[in-house]
């Protein structure tokens, strides 16, 4: 049931019954919606995320321009992978942008956030480019790496990457946590890792000492359903990925839902940050893509499961239909943020195919993060190669 | 609260279900024109990391149907298996490039065109299938019809403006042969001389060929080489080509003989027996001195007989004595056989052929000499009736006139043995009874078995027979 205030009725029906519409400006839109989340289900806490969110039709066009922005970079990743212009390990983050952008919009830039290999979509929150990124993965200089990390190896502003090693993340996003305690800045770390990754020793000794000295952490965990090819239920003796902090409190977030995602990362942000030390967050999503590019994706669930996922809780058609719905913008309007988005996505891609190369002379570079020139040794011991800086 | 003319509100939603159905929205159908004909190229994918070109099996989509991202489009045969090709992007198939049943469409070669709903899908500008394909088109700025002619800019070659880039076989070809790099035409990726251009390059200077190799620099490359050392002067001229390290059969380097019928039945029999038959390997050394004194001998006499008779009789006898040896493989066990036929391996143009010398224990050594040299001579001229050459029960082969001094031979089924006799070397002895040197004619056979029939045990009790009868030729007379 929608309620709607105002009535500018400015459609018109023309003579052979098409439906006309003049000019609209977008001091017709709503510029303020409130909407009705998920409840999530808590463990070890009283009180969690509340039950309706804020939207501003601002915020949502910047939801909705970072999340089409993601998906179309991550699907023109897919066919320049599938074009042998990007090679190696490639995984994509399509289905599951809803994380990425809400746990953005929940933290300041000042926050530091660290994950998994399924990394562009927080490449690009965090601040970097499409160009750079795309450039990253077709291992060209102008890539945010320099062309030497790919794939799992970006980084930006405190964002310490793109982790290949599944689950290697947890124990520095500890580690950071605890810097931003020791220096008192007020500042948190956002923690991802998957569901694959839940089971691993060293979460468990990152939990214990987070909660030991209650460190500003927020370890989130990314449920995707699949870990590889392995489905939760088979992997995990207990998949309720929330509780597994056991003394930890824990939140279960719906993460299709961008402000779902949102408003638990800011209640997450705000218990951080009250110093009553880390909390577990478990983000129910979904990827459309199989676990990297050498997976279909279709010899461990059907097709189908992934086609009803897509048309029933697709992150950017439910943002859409909330957007639309509420008229905070029109089809139009987020047509042309398609487009605009697109061509974006298109010259990156350009960019990425015909920048050039690093050349050999940084072969041996940025070993150090500051160190003169020095001599570095080849394939063997008698090869010497030199470094430029 | 706000008034008819207020066009702000703050709106309040009760309940919002997953998908809200597009009645709710305000309908609007005028498009931007600038959309309307910018159709989504789909191109052949790599589904897998080793695929170069693919066969597209079956359309699953038909034109003018719409298709979901996540949609099964069509099936594509890679180098590998048959894989699904899913669609990106929410469209309908505008046209189908590459129809079903096409092979070896190469990577990148647009096989579909996706138009967004709503378009008009069957006006859509089929891109002409030679421009290259950039990945970038101007949307939102193009006009209605796209250029029907299009030049969009063509991937710029690297080698006019960046490094050469060759691949190490290629790399490896122009340098023997002294020829420049920058004369190839690159056909790789981004700019790549294959080994293919550079053989094509050799192919089109033969006069470099003939000349020997002369150190020449590889083309200066704008990325310094690591280890840049050219190839020492005087190595080998180019006659036949050089192979290519891994890749020896590389074109150019080998001519091609077609097989005959007959060769390629040995082969595909040789093949079948040699896997299926388990062979036993057995040696021995035999002392040739007293059947050569009798061969002399026999020849003072005007009686011809080759050491190779001698040894036909020797293991004629032997089978004789040891019955056990002379068995067929019938399909589940040994069979004993009553008469002694031995094949002996003739070899002609056309392959081997094993003529049998028939009841070999009760004929004399001159005899079995006649036969052998008509048999042979029957051999060479391809003039064998069946019957002189199927059944047999043992083979010999010998290769001793090639100076061979021993190898093991294939076992003719279903034959139980073969011998494979090599050629009288001379070795010194020292004599146990006097301490003094002698020369030995020393002669090895090696008789291979099959295991099922003949076990090493049995053929090294043969084996020792054999040696003791061919040593001590007067034991034949007592057969």
């Amino acid at each position: 049931v929608v309620e709607l205030l105002t009535t500018d009725g400015l459609w018109l029906r023309g003579s052979s019954g098409a439906r006309v519409v003049v000019s609209r400006s977008f001091a017709d839109f709503t510029p303020q919606a409130t909407f009705e989340i998920k409840k999530c289900d808590l463990h070890r806490l009283e009180d969690g995320p509340p039950l309706e969110a804020e939207l501003t039709r601002d915020q949502a066009l910047q939801y909705y321009r970072t999340m089409q922005t993601v998906r179309r970079m991550e699907l023109k990743a897919d066919q320049l992978y599938k074009q042998k212009i990007i090679r190696g390990f490639c995984h994509l983050y399509d289905g599951q942008e809803a994380c990425a952008v809400g746990i953005e919009a929940a933290i300041t830039p000042s926050d530091h956030l660290i994950t998994s290999y399924r990394a562009h979509g927080y490449t690009y929150t965090r601040g970097v480019s499409v160009k750079a990124i795309l450039a990253e993965l077709t291992g060209r200089k102008g890539g945010v790496a320099k062309g030497k990390g790919g794939s799992m190896h970006m980084y930006g502003h405190h964002f310490y990457g793109g982790n290949g090693i599944v689950g290697a993340q947890v124990p520095l996003g500890a580690g950071i946590a605890l810097a931003c305690q020791y220096q008192g800045n007020n500042q948190i770390c956002v923690t991802l890792y998957g569901d694959g990754a839940a089971n691993q020793g060293q979460l468990f000794e990152s939990f214990n000492m987070a909660a030991l000295w209650k460190l500003p952490c927020i370890f989130i965990c990314e449920n995707n359903k699949y870990g590889m090819g392995t489905s939760v239920e088979r992997a995990s003796a207990c998949t309720d990925y929330y509780k597994r902090g056991d003394y930890i409190p824990g939140i279960k977030v719906d993460g299709m839902d961008v402000l779902c995602v949102r408003e638990a990362t800011k209640f997450a942000a705000d218990y951080c940050r009250a110093g009553k030390g880390p909390i577990v967050m478990e983000l129910e999503t979904y990827r459309y893509h199989g676990h990297s590019m050498s997976d279909p994706g279709v010899s461990y669930r059907t097709r189908e499961e992934i086609q009803e996922v897509r048309s029933k809780s697709d992150p950017i058609s439910l943002l859409k239909d909330r957007m639309l719905s509420s008229n905070m913008a029109s089809v139009e309007e987020l047509k042309e943020i398609d487009i605009a988005i697109r061509k974006e996505v298109e010259d990156a891609a350009q960019f990425a195919t015909l920048d050039p190369e690093p050349s050999l002379e940084e072969l041996c570079s940025h070993i150090y993060q500051n160190s003169p020139p020095l001599e570095v040794r080849g394939t063997h011991p008698w090869a010497k190669l030199k470094s430029s800086y | 609260m706000s008034t008819a003319g207020d066009s702000r509100g703050v709106l309040r939603v009760a309940r919002i279900p997953a998908r809200v159905t597009l009645a709710l929205q305000p309908l609007v159908l005028c498009r931007l024109a600038s959309q309307l004909h910018n159709p989504i190229k789909v191109q052949m994918p790599a589904l897998s990391p080793t695929m170069e070109e693919g066969n597209i099996v079956k359309w699953l989509k038909k034109e003018g149907e719409a298709v979901a991202a996540g949609d099964a489009l069509c099936d594509i045969e890679t180098d590998k298996a048959v894989v699904t090709l899913e669609s990106n992007d929410d469209g309908v198939l505008a046209k189908i490039l590459i129809e079903e049943g096409s092979r070896n469409v190469r990577l990148g070669t647009p096989i579909a065109l996706l138009v967004e709903e709503g378009q008009d899908w069957k006006q859509v500008e089929i891109p002409p299938p030679d421009a290259p394909v950039p990945p970038a088109t101007h949307a939102a700025a193009a006009p209605v019809a796209p250029p029907a002619a299009p030049s969009p800019p063509p991937l710029p070659k690297p080698t006019t403006s960046g490094p050469l880039r060759l691949s190490p076989a290629a790399r490896h070809i122009l340098d023997t042969h002294g020829l420049d790099p920058k004369l190839a035409t690159p056909t790789g990726p981004r700019g790549l001389i294959t080994k293919e251009d550079a053989l094509n390059l050799l192919k089109k200077s033969p006069a470099l060929e003939a000349t020997p190799v002369m150190a020449a620099p590889p083309a200066p490359s704008a990325a310094p080489r690591l280890a840049a050392a050219p190839p020492p002067p005087g190595s080998r001229p180019n006659i036949p080509p050089l192979s290519v390290p891994g890749k020896p059969g590389a074109p150019g380097t080998f001519t091609e003989i077609p097989a005959s019928n007959v060769r390629r039945v040995i082969a595909q029999k040789l093949t079948q027996l040699k896997t299926t038959i388990p062979h036993a390997y057995a040696s021995v050394d035999c002392d040739m001195a007293a059947v050569m004194q009798l061969r002399s001998d026999l020849a003072k006499e005007q009686i011809k007989v080759s050491v190779n008779d001698f040894i036909i009789k020797a293991a004629a006898v032997t089978l004789k004595e040891m019955p056990e040896v002379n068995v067929t493989w019938s399909g589940d066990g040994p069979h004993e056989l009553d008469s002694i036929h031995i094949s002996i391996a003739v070899a002609t143009d056309n392959g081997l052929i094993t003529p049998i010398i028939k009841d070999a224990a009760n004929k004399g050594v001159q005899e079995i000499s006649a036969n052998a040299k008509a048999l042979a001579q029957k051999a060479q001229d391809g003039k064998l009736l069946p019957e002189e050459y199927e059944g047999g029960s043992f083979s010999i082969f010998n290769l001793g006139m090639f100076g061979v001094i021993g190898f093991s031979a294939v076992i003719n089924p279903p034959q139980a043995c073969i011998l494979a006799v090599g050629t009288a070397r001379s070795e010194l002895r020292l004599r146990e009874e006097d301490q003094t040197l002698q020369t030995q004619q020393l002669m090895t056979v090696t008789l291979s078995s099959d295991g099922r029939l003949v076990d090493d045990g049995l053929a090294s009790r043969f084996l020792d027979k054999f040696r003791v009868n061919l040593e001590q030729p007067q034991h034949m007379a007592l057969a």
